[in-house]
């Protein structure tokens, strides 16, 4: 209880101290979760990416096609276990987006079984996952959520423009299952059969040679995959393989994906964090000149404490509880107002859209943890001071 | 009870390039019990030997013996334990906490003092005794000069010590509270055995000591029992 008093003792100077953490810690918690969410998101694709070998055409072929045919070859290679032809097509054609805080969303054409390799495995929330049926289709959460879909429902895909050509061809689809939420790229994902996926590349092609194409024989990219559990630099080794023995492909080593993704999400975070640091740092240092403030206006109070027995380090606890409690609730608070920040934005975001902030566990202690800590660095130097101070001269001190 | 024994004990200081002996030498030997006065002009030694009997200073030479402890041997930490539970400290300002209230102020020393039993009896008991159990709740800026400086006496006694050092405690009020507080003090002296070391400019102060040691430059000049009036300290 003493440590409040002391605390509120000089309510204005403490409360302004106690403002300078919580917007460090405001600024920490905001910034945090919104680094938290987009390391969420390249997680996802670390997860994805890491655990198989994209093969698309080779550099220099314009057509962004390769036969399907390739997919055998590739599965002679050594330490291929399985290969899975797939088919990506925007969901909004012509809608333009400045600003997205996320992968566009996509129609995505799948072989149901390649959910059950790699390390990226969607799990559905209602209804079914993909079938061999043609027709269906299983969307991502926020997908489902723009489009407010249930099971049963149908959809057409591609989303149909405002300002669509008269030729422009969609398909309506039946909803047969909803995914659970991924915060990652297939929140925005809709998955269609193989088939239905060679019947909207048909759409997608030229007029002029869209008769000539059995696109039953080509597709966009192959999907590799090695045992589950290969590491990232074996698949890396079956990726040069791939390149060696079949002809007319090109295999990406998943590390360049997965470095791109490490080094995409370390920058972001460096930039939001340093920032909040910075701001919580300023907040630290007026701690240290609140507690400054404190001693020497404490001064014949720690020389009675002395000359009642109290020693070098009890006075220095006391200090040092003081400022440590001044941290927390400053971390507290800025948490608390941060969080409120968060679950608005989140909330304000329209359906769809991908969200901003991820407040999670890490973030939560990381605000307050810092804020506590930084509060008890602050305290040190004035807790050393005052611990150190002469008795006698303390005690008579004007 | 406790007894000290000042053997040649002396505190110099530097100033610049000038030795100032705040204490010179001084051998007394305190009783257990004694009601002693230490009388003196300014600068001549009284708080220092106060400050040096309260271990808030080590001495530059000599020796100093309590309850037949050489202080001299201790550490910092054995001798801020021994200000907690053998002396207590009664100061001219009173020094109270203002964020405290009468019953934790008497608390206070108690918690850098582990294993204490009922301290808040014995602090309800203490204000009783000084006169103060309707105050228990006040604040410091609520009470007389006279009531902060009986609370501040009720705090030099919460752990029982042997001694109770006074620095001038009635030079911040007026004649007929010093009166009152010299009359507690007596009290507590003569009930409690508790030995009462006090300094002071005032002479009825003095007068009322069993014992009063003069001191000039550092240096005792009399040690004399009994009662001295008119004296010019």
């Amino acid at each position: 209880m003493e440590v409040f008093r002391n605390i509120t003792r000089r309510k204005l100077r403490s409360s302004l101290t106690i403002l300078g953490i919580v917007i460090g810690v405001l600024a920490l918690t905001t910034m945090g979760s919104m680094a938290e969410n987009f390391n969420a998101l390249l997680d996802g694709g670390v997860k994805y990416f890491g655990s198989s070998i994209q093969v698309g055409p080779p550099d220099g072929q314009l057509a962004p096609l390769i036969p399907i045919s390739k997919i055998n070859d590739i599965k002679q290679v050594p330490g291929v276990e399985a290969a899975f032809a797939g088919y990506g097509f925007l969901a909004k054609p012509g809608q333009v987006s400045i600003i997205n805080f996320g992968p566009p969303d996509e129609v995505i054409a799948t072989d149901p079984a390649e959910n059950s390799w790699g390390n990226l495995r969607l799990s559905v929330a209602l209804g079914h996952y993909l079938t061999s049926t043609p027709g269906e289709v299983v969307l991502g959460s926020s997908i489902d959520q723009e489009f407010n879909k249930k099971i049963g429902d149908t959809i057409d895909l591609p989303v149909r423009p405002a300002d669509a050509k008269p030729d422009f061809v969609n398909h309506t689809y039946t909803v047969v299952g909803i995914l659970d939420k991924t915060r990652t790229a297939p929140d925005g994902f809709a998955y269609i059969n193989l088939l239905d996926g060679q019947t909207l590349l048909k759409d997608s092609l030229p007029v002029a040679i869209r008769d000539s194409v059995d696109v039953s024989q080509i597709t966009q990219n192959i999907d590799v995959y090695g045992k589950p559990g290969t590491s990232l630099s074996d698949l890396d080794k079956l990726a040069d393989l791939i390149n060696q023995q079949v002809g007319g492909v090109k295999a990406t080593r998943p590390s360049v994906f997965v470095n791109g993704f490490k080094q995409g999400g370390a920058l972001f975070t460096a930039i939001t964090e340093a920032a909040a640091l910075l701001a919580l740092v300023i907040g630290g240092l007026s701690v240290v000149n609140t507690m400054f403030m404190s001693v020497a206006e404490r001064v014949r109070e720690i020389g009675l404490k002395k000359a009642v027995g109290a020693t070098t380090m009890n006075v220095m606890s006391e200090f040092l509880i003081e400022a440590t409690v001044i941290g927390v609730i400053g971390g507290v608070i800025g948490w608390g107002l941060g969080a409120l920040i968060t679950i608005a934005g989140n909330a304000a975001t329209p359906p769809g859209q991908p969200t901003l902030f991820l407040l999670d566990v890490n973030i939560t202690v990381l605000a307050i943890g810092f804020a506590t800590v930084l509060g008890a660095v602050a305290g040190i130097l004035p807790a050393w001071r005052a611990a150190r101070l002469d008795p006698v001269a303390a005690l008579r001190n004007e | 009870m406790a007894g000290v024994e000042l053997d040649e004990l002396t505190r110099y200081y530097k100033r610049g390039n000038e030795v100032i002996r705040a204490l010179d030498g001084v051998t007394v030997t305190i009783k257990p019990g004694e009601f002693v006065a230490v009388v003196g002009r300014s600068g001549s030694g009284k708080t220092t030997m106060l400050d040096l009997i309260g271990l808030l200073l080590r001495p530059t030479g000599g020796k100093l013996v309590i309850d037949g402890v050489d202080t001299g041997k201790l550490s910092d930490s054995e001798r801020a334990h021994m200000r907690a539970i053998t002396v207590g400290f009664v100061f001219q300002e009173y020094n109270l906490l203002p964020t405290l209230n009468v019953v934790e102020n008497v608390m206070m020393p108690l918690r850098y003092v582990r294993g204490h039993k009922d301290g808040s009896t014995r602090a309800h008991d203490l204000l009783d005794k000084v006169g103060l159990s309707d105050r228990l709740k006040h604040r410091p800026s609520e009470l007389s000069g006279g009531q902060q400086q009986r609370v501040a006496i009720a705090r030099s006694m919460i752990n029982r010590p042997s001694i109770i050092l006074l620095d001038e405690p009635t030079g911040a009020v007026d004649t007929e509270t010093a009166d009152q507080l010299v009359g507690l003090l007596k009290q507590i002296n003569r009930e409690d055995g508790v030995t009462i070391v006090v300094v002071s400019h005032d002479l009825d102060l003095a007068a009322q000591a069993g014992r009063r040691i003069r001191l000039k430059d550092g240096k005792v000049i009399a040690d004399e029992a009994g009662v001295v009036s008119g004296a010019s300290v």
